[in-house]
């Protein structure tokens, strides 16, 4: 168990250098001047001797690779990850202003494909070779081939564009001065499809996950037992199989966290979803780069961290984890 | 160990499923040249036109085929799909194997490095990397395996610790036969239905990337690519242009990806033999 955390915290720290590594090293990487790979080549025409005298200056761009190196630890110690040209705003201001939409979309996609693919897996794996689980698991696989931006256009045009029942961008109304309960309304009026084509999108990993091992576990001696006892159905179903069967799924959240928010990067431009995703399109458009470099470093260390605490809790949730390694 | 993975995936509906779509795909990929009705970059000053007898999809914004684009874009998919997948593959097998055989702080070290890859999010990466980078195809093909090869290589690894120990594998060793003639003699074809399985996953994932970043704008300008036809049409979805433009790129990326999961469906049982006889017939 100790040796474990221990070697899990290397792997994290080396993840985490990783990122830093990438984002420090890349502009200075390119050829040519850094501070035009940094700031790219239309924010540079705008730029007047001074700015750039003072931007030199802050990256310590005229002094070693290892003093520039301490001067991107301290204004990232500080909380200063730059200044995005297109946004006229600091970056991490601009990153606040979007997080809060991804996260309501990714959260809410990521317990809905959780449940709904525990719930699909156990009927499945219960079912098994019925037409039920075949259907569910050809579907399924079906949906599984559909990436996430085909997933959310296809919804597009059919909710928005066709029966024009739901708003075809954004996340609230604009100028419309919406409160309390109506606010709440506008809001799930317009998460409703982004949050579905992620769903949509995710369910198969938490289905076929939940299937696999619902498929083992019914082997076991204990579903054995159990059936000898005279358990009614449900409770062998649900209590014996089932619990044990959404372990894998509950232990590699932080895997399908990821897929989650990659997905919603295409997904919130499919809808025009003024989240992280919309912004990472609009900053590449746009190429803004240190707001590209911003997003890059807290959407990977956000998902570092749930990474991290879904480690910490797998072996209380299942103490063979812990033997695993 | 000794699985057939070619006859798990005969034996499985779903596995002929996805052999029949692949083939499909690939075959166009192929002969596109000789089934395209025009060139597909050729531009015309037919724009944005409704199917007719000439364009039976129609033409894009800038008056070029979409049939066409649509044939020629299998090509895209397949070449980064299988291209990543031989490199990363290779790389896999590389850093797997020798991190099982060499072991030491050389095996602890490798490992660490690749969970680490293994837990940040790779989309991300190579959207940061390609912003500074725009890539052309071959230089993406080469950032993509880079940073698709770990999962892989700890597959590998596993398998081949556990291959290390077998009788035959000690009996060469005390014949005196070195790690690379082992790695090389008994290990790569006891390997062999992992290395097919993790090829499969690998095309998907890359298939999958090429047309993602496509549709972000990030590819290679100068491709065809099912998610470049995607993002562009998506402009225009407030005219009918969706059904013959949209759809078709969509369905044709989704065939793909459908088949190649399909078929890796059918052959994981090598990766977890428990689930054998789990497939319904």
């Amino acid at each position: 168990m100790r040796v474990n955390t221990r070697r899990n915290l290397a792997t994290y720290g080396i993840a985490f250098l990783i990122i830093l590594g990438l984002n420090f090293l890349l502009p200075r990487l390119m050829p040519g001047d850094p501070l035009t790979a940094i700031y790219g080549d239309e924010a540079m025409i705008a730029m007047t001797p001074q700015l750039k005298a003072s931007l030199v200056e802050r990256f310590a761009l005229d002094l070693s690779i290892w003093q520039q190196l301490g001067a991107y630890f301290l204004n990232l110690l500080q909380g200063d990850m730059g200044y995005s040209y297109s946004y006229n705003a600091p970056v991490w201001q601009v990153i606040m202003g979007s997080l809060p939409w991804t996260l309501l979309i990714v959260g809410v996609s990521l317990v809905l494909s959780t449940l709904l693919g525990i719930f699909l897996g156990i009927e499945s794996g219960w079912r098994r070779g019925s037409r039920t689980d075949r259907t569910l698991l050809t579907g399924l696989m079906y949906i599984n081939g559909f990436p996430d931006f085909f997933m959310g256009l296809i919804l597009l045009i059919i909710f928005g564009v066709l029966l024009g029942i739901a708003p075809l961008s954004g996340a609230l109304t604009p100028y419309s001065g919406l409160t309390g309960l109506a606010l709440a309304w506008d809001v799930m009026r317009h998460m409703a499809l982004p949050v579905t084509a992620l769903t949509l999108a995710q369910l198969a990993g938490g289905y076929l996950l939940t299937r696999n091992s619902m498929l083992t576990v019914l082997k076991t001696p204990f579903m054995l037992v159990a059936r000898a006892k005279g358990l009614p159905q449900r409770v062998l179903k649900y209590r014996h199989a089932g619990r044990n069967s959404m372990l894998p799924v509950i232990t590699m959240t932080g895997i399908r966290l990821g897929k989650v928010v990659t997905g919603t990067l295409f997904v919130e431009l499919v809808f025009a979803y003024p989240g992280i995703g919309y912004m990472t399109y609009q900053a590449l458009l746009s190429r803004d780069y240190p707001l590209i470099q911003g997003i890059f470093l807290v959407v990977a260390v956000s998902v570092l961290l749930v990474n991290f605490a879904v480690d910490c809790l797998s072996p209380r949730l299942d103490p063979r984890v812990s033997y695993a390694y | 160990m000794h699985i057939d993975v070619k006859r798990e995936i005969r034996q499985s509906g779903i596995g002929r499923a996805g052999v029949i779509i692949l083939a499909l795909v690939i075959f166009v990929a192929l002969f596109a040249p000789l089934i395209s009705p025009y060139n597909p970059l050729e531009q015309s000053t037919g724009s944005l036109l409704s199917p007719s007898a000439s364009h039976p999809l129609g033409t894009n914004q800038v008056g070029q085929d979409i049939l066409s684009q649509l044939f020629y874009g299998a090509r895209t998919s397949l070449m980064v799909g299988f291209g990543v997948s031989i490199i990363s593959l290779f790389l896999s097998f590389i850093f797997g194997v020798s991190a099982a055989l060499i072991g030491g702080i050389y095996e602890q070290v490798v490992m660490r490095v690749i969970d680490a890859f293994i837990i940040i999010p790779m989309v991300i990466v190579v959207v940061l990397i390609a912003a500074y980078a725009r890539p052309n195809l071959p230089v993406l093909i080469l950032i993509l395996s880079a940073l698709s090869w770990q999962e892989g290589a700890r597959i590998i690894r596993a398998q081949t610790l556990s291959l290390k120990e077998r009788g035959h594998i000690a009996a060469a060793r005390s014949f005196g036969g070195n790690w690379l003639y082992i790695a090389r003699r008994h290990i790569l074809p006891d390997l062999g239905p992992i290395l097919l399985v993790e090829f499969i996953y690998g095309v998907r994932r890359a298939v999958f990337m090429e047309a993602g970043l496509a549709f972000l704008g990030i590819g290679d300008p100068m491709s065809i690519s099912w998610g470049v036809m995607m993002r562009d049409a998506m402009k225009f979805s407030y005219l009918d242009v969706w059904q013959w433009w949209l759809i078709p790129a969509g369905v044709m990326l989704s065939l793909t990806i459908i088949g190649l999961t399909f078929v890796s469906h059918a052959a994981e049982t090598v990766l977890d033999p428990r689930l054998r006889g789990a497939e319904i017939a």
